[in-house]
């Protein structure tokens, strides 16, 4: 199964990143008396490969504890990895991180950023927005100090907020707005890619749509490519090229995002897809109501992990762990039985 | 974004002007700093402007000695019988009580700090050992400690250096509890978004720590320090009351441990000292009450 | 002549803070027939749950109900003491909240907890409480029930607490529930078995139901009624069906273009700016300065909330002219 799913996909004319069989385990411990016992690990990325194009938004989607969050800081080395490989324009990334040079580890760091959950944590409250979003020139001094305040006002504007903002403090934001900041934040390092952690879901609804717009522009306008890591299918429809859905730390499907909407293979992603109510009377779909609760992450399931919940479940299902394969171009399932739903 | 907007009229203000702000409404927390600037207004006349001397025995000259309060102009709080001025001696302790609880906390603060950050930045074995450390120090009977060191100080060093070897010791001893906050926050903040942010940024460790991480976690350190010199100052009562101070400095201790020999017959040498020390560490745990509130993140909208 | 359960006539409730007095529920009115599950959406700050507090009788300090009428089957909850409110809290009218981790106590068993709601509503013998307890929890459908109410909160996952916060909800057999957000915090797997379970027992134990959420992808899936809220307001009130066809409110057909879908992708079209801060709401309508659709009478003059026929209200001045789309 290694590198299935490199070989496995067309690769679109040029990759950015990939990710070869990446592993994140976190060790659970008992408290002792006086030592820590570990007593198992949470495997929350067990073997995940994919990889995104130039300009391209990969949708990355999942329920809680299936890995997704672990998996986006994994890739930028923003928590340490266990096994497997992430290449960034062809370069080892945990290797330019760990031995490269000065200015190469600096370079990787400006080519890939990230936009965090939660726009209230993710601002520091003591500094102006000016700072914040010029705290990238200091450490990359690749915009002359002169050039500086120019730089932000542009920024600023590009994610839709006004020159005056600059002056102000995060917390006299709303979380739309503070949202877009990390958004410019990201942006002053000039990334190719940004790893965008459900940006959208802890905003109001009727200003998701503003972010969620602002990205997709960037990613037409600047050719950045994303990974958008979203527990919320609507919103990795609306901007996504291509999906990986995630259910444990495994991958259960990667494909074209109408496809994986419109003819998924995987029992899983159905009942996902089944499940997300949508406002409108006239759609009636059945509902796929999965039985039961999402399994611990730390000793998960034996064989396929989606086994206890899955109605086709048979078997082998409970004994071999599916391969992830190609069913179609483009589509690739980890699902014994995914035939039966083509 | 909308001009239509209209939300931010007023000015910006930075989280200490918001904190401020807040403060200015705490009427208790503004009597703590009125109570505290008045002390130190009161320690800065004794030190520079005063024309009596600390420790002055010119009423034994006088034929003033014993007075008892409100009866002589002159001597508004009475005299000892040594002749020493009781209101006097206040004005000058303030100045000494004021050093031994601000100086002995700031060196807290300063070991606290580097102590805490250090165990809290720094995972693994060395964390762990500056973990232990603090907690060994937290444990210790610092009380019989510090006493001892006085001690040994007083026999040891010229008598004028006396109070400042006491302020050394208190620090000394009393940065476990800053250390413990320190880390605490430390673990807390580190894990906070902003953090990972500039970490992403590739901001490096040091930037990270003294840039993001530090400023963060002053606002427990500035209400823990005010109740801290409140804390230092009684302990300085405590170690002049037993005997263990500097004789030659004047302090509210110094005094209230000499008014106490005589407390039946001049009861106000130590009664009134004494109220100067309640109210003074009644003002720093308002002061800190109050900026405990105005700092508090979880209460600022 | 269907039977009116609750009537909310004009309800204000304030929140009297440092920075100012919050209309947070600013002359909101709708009414909830018997068996027709009713939707309460808004996002943050459009009095939703400040609405659903008030009719429960436990504004949090500063707040206020400042004026208005509430009637619960004819009675004006507003002008009953505290002591007599418990007779409907937690009796009459059932409250699931959001989260069911600070609703449900970490040091009591599920068990424990149940069977002291269960007793503080009706005297019974420690026997015929534990039963009682078994079949609220088959009720939620928890299986093995004997088992599960040895369990601390804290051992159930967030599924299992919410359907144990409805079981608790449902102890005193109440004739309304209101369930706010009951599956905000929930996979997405998870809450459509809670809804599912929502739905169910609404239809077997006949109770009327209030749900607020925000996604109006679960009002059409819940709700037969709905009543759209905007910053402390009542936007539009309809059937369901009728909302998504043809919407009235420029808010409402807003939403319904804003908000992505899994079934389809189309281009969205973003609201323009921030929900409004509701210490100096904007003047006239509360939607104006977001709305594509204002003239300046929305900034002068606030809209009345009109009967326009067919059961329907809706507050703009301009409903007769607008043609909106709705969600198709």
């Amino acid at each position: 199964m290694e590198g299935a799913g490199i070989e496995g996909v067309v690769l679109m004319p040029a990759t950015l990143l990939e990710v070869k069989d990446l592993v994140k385990y976190f060790p659970v411990y008992e408290r002792g008396i006086l030592i820590k016992k570990k007593v198992g690990d949470v495997h929350a990325v067990d073997g995940v490969s994919f990889d995104v194009a130039k300009g391209e938004t990969m949708g990355l989607v999942g329920e809680s504890g299936c890995g997704k969050t672990t998996a986006g800081k994994a890739i930028l080395d923003l928590i340490p990895k266990d096994s497997g490989q992430v290449l960034f324009e062809g370069k080892d990334v945990h290797e330019t991180f760990e031995h490269g040079s000065n200015e190469d580890r600096k370079a990787m760091r400006r080519g890939m950023q990230m936009v965090f959950q939660n726009p209230y944590g993710s601002l520091d409250p003591r500094m102006t927005v000016f700072d914040i979003i010029s705290e990238a020139f200091i450490i990359h001094r690749h915009v002359p100090k002169s050039e500086w305040k120019e730089r932000v006002y542009t920024l600023l504007k590009l994610v839709g907020l006004e020159e005056y903002h600059a002056e102000r403090y995060p917390h006299e934001f709303s979380g739309g707005q503070r949202q877009r900041i990390s958004i410019a934040r990201a942006l002053a390092t000039e990334p190719k890619f940004i790893v965008a952690d459900e940006p959208v879901s802890s905003l109001d609804v009727s200003v998701r749509a503003q972010i969620l717009t602002l990205l997709q522009s960037l990613q037409q306008r600047e050719t950045i490519s994303f990974l958008y890591i979203s527990h919320d299918l609507s919103s990795v429809r609306q901007i996504s090229q291509r999906v990986i859905v995630m259910y444990l730390g495994k991958i259960m499907e990667y494909a074209d995002v109408d496809r994986i909407f419109d003819h998924p293979l995987n029992p899983y992603t159905v009942a996902l897809l089944s499940a997300v109510p949508v406002p409108d009377l006239e759609r009636k779909v059945n509902k796929i109501l999965l039985a039961g609760d999402v399994p611990s992450p730390i000793n998960p399931p034996p064989g396929c992990r989606f086994n206890p919940r899955c109605p086709y479940a048979t078997d082998i299902c409970k004994q071999a762990e599916p391969p992830l394969r190609q069913l179609e171009s483009d589509h690739l399932v980890a699902c014994h039985h995914a035939e039966k739903l083509m | 974004m909308n001009s239509k907007e209209t939300q931010y009229t007023r000015r910006s203000a930075g989280q200490w002007a918001v904190a401020w702000r807040r403060f200015k409404k705490n009427k208790a927390g503004l009597a703590g700093l009125a109570i505290v600037a008045s002390f130190a207004v009161l320690a800065i006349y004794g030190l520079l402007l005063d024309p009596v001397p600390a420790r002055s025995f010119g009423c034994l000259y006088q034929g003033c000695t014993n007075l008892p309060p409100f009866v002589d102009s002159a001597h508004p709080l009475g005299t000892e019988n040594s002749g020493i001025d009781v209101w006097n001696e206040i004005i000058h302790g303030s100045a000494g009580d004021l050093y031994v609880g601000i100086g002995a906390t700031l060196i807290s603060v300063v070991i606290g700090l580097l102590v805490g950050a250090a165990a809290g930045y720094r995972s693994g074995v060395s964390g762990a050992v500056l973990l232990g450390l603090t907690q060994i120090f937290f444990v210790l009977p610092v009380l019989v400690i510090i006493l001892l060191f006085a001690k040994i100080f007083l026999f040891l060093v010229a008598q004028g250096l006396a109070l400042s070897l006491i302020v050394l010791t208190l620090g000394i001893f009393g940065w476990p509890l800053f250390a413990f906050i320190a880390r605490g926050e430390i673990l807390r903040i580190r894990e906070l978004e902003f953090v990972q942010a500039a970490k992403s940024l590739g901001a490096s460790g040091s930037r990270t720590l003294f840039r993001h991480i530090v400023p963060n976690l002053l606002s427990p350190i500035i209400v823990l320090s005010s109740l801290a010199v409140a804390a230092n100052i009684i302990t300085e009562v405590v170690i002049s009351f037993l005997g263990f101070g500097d004789p030659t400095t004047s302090t509210w201790g110094l005094i209230i441990q000499e008014g106490f020999d005589h407390i039946d017959s001049s009861w106000w040498v130590a009664f009134f000292p004494g109220i100067a020390v309640v109210i003074c560490v009644l003002g720093f745990n308002l002061l800190g009450d109050g900026l405990s509130d105005a700092l508090n993140p979880r209460l600022r909208e | 002549m269907p039977e009116t359960v609750l009537q909310v006539d004009d309800l204000k409730t304030y929140f009297f803070t440092e920075a100012g007095v919050v209309r947070a529920v600013d002359g909101v009115s709708f009414s909830l027939t018997k068996g027709k599950p009713l939707g309460l959406v808004g996002e943050s700050g459009s009095g939703k749950t400040v609405t659903a507090l008030s009719v429960l009788g436990v504004v949090p300090r500063p707040g206020k109900i400042v004026s208005g009428k509430i009637l619960f089957e004819g009675e004006n909850l507003l002008e009953k003491t505290e002591n007599e409110m418990r007779g409907f809290r937690g009796k009459r009218i059932g409250y699931v909240s959001q989260d069911p981790n600070s609703s449900l106590d970490p040091l009591f068993t599920v068990g424990n907890q149940l069977s002291e709601v269960v007793t503080t509503h009706e005297k019974m013998s420690k026997e015929a409480a534990r039963e009682k307890v078994v079949d609220l929890l088959r009720l939620v459908r928890i299986a093995e029930p004997e088992t599960r109410m040895r369990a601390y909160p804290h051992e159930l996952s967030g599924g299992m607490r919410q359907r144990i916060a409805i079981a608790r909800a449902l102890a005193s057999e109440p004739d309304l529930l209101i369930a706010d957000e009951p599956t905000t915090n929930l996979d997405v797997t998870i809450q459509a078995q809670v809804l599912e379970l929502l739905r169910a027992l609404q239809r077997e134990l006949d109770m009327s139901l209030i749900l607020i959420t925000h996604d109006m992808g679960i009002i059409a899936e819940m709700a037969e009624e709905v009543v759209v809220l905007y910053a402390g307001r009542v936007a539009e009130v309809a059937r369901t069906a009728e909302i998504f066809a043809a919407p009235r409110h420029p808010y409402t057909a807003a939403l319904l273009q804003a908000v992505p879908r899994v079934d389809r992708k189309r281009p969205l079209v973003p609201i323009g700016g921030n929900i409004p801060n509701l210490i100096t709401p904007p003047s006239g309508c509360r939607f104006h300065p977001r709305c594509a659709y204002m003239i300046d009478r929305c900034v002068s003059e606030i809209p009345p909330l009109e009967a326009i026929g067919g059961g329907r209200e809706v507050s703009c001045h301009r409903w007769k002219e607008l043609e909106l789309r709705g969600s198709s």
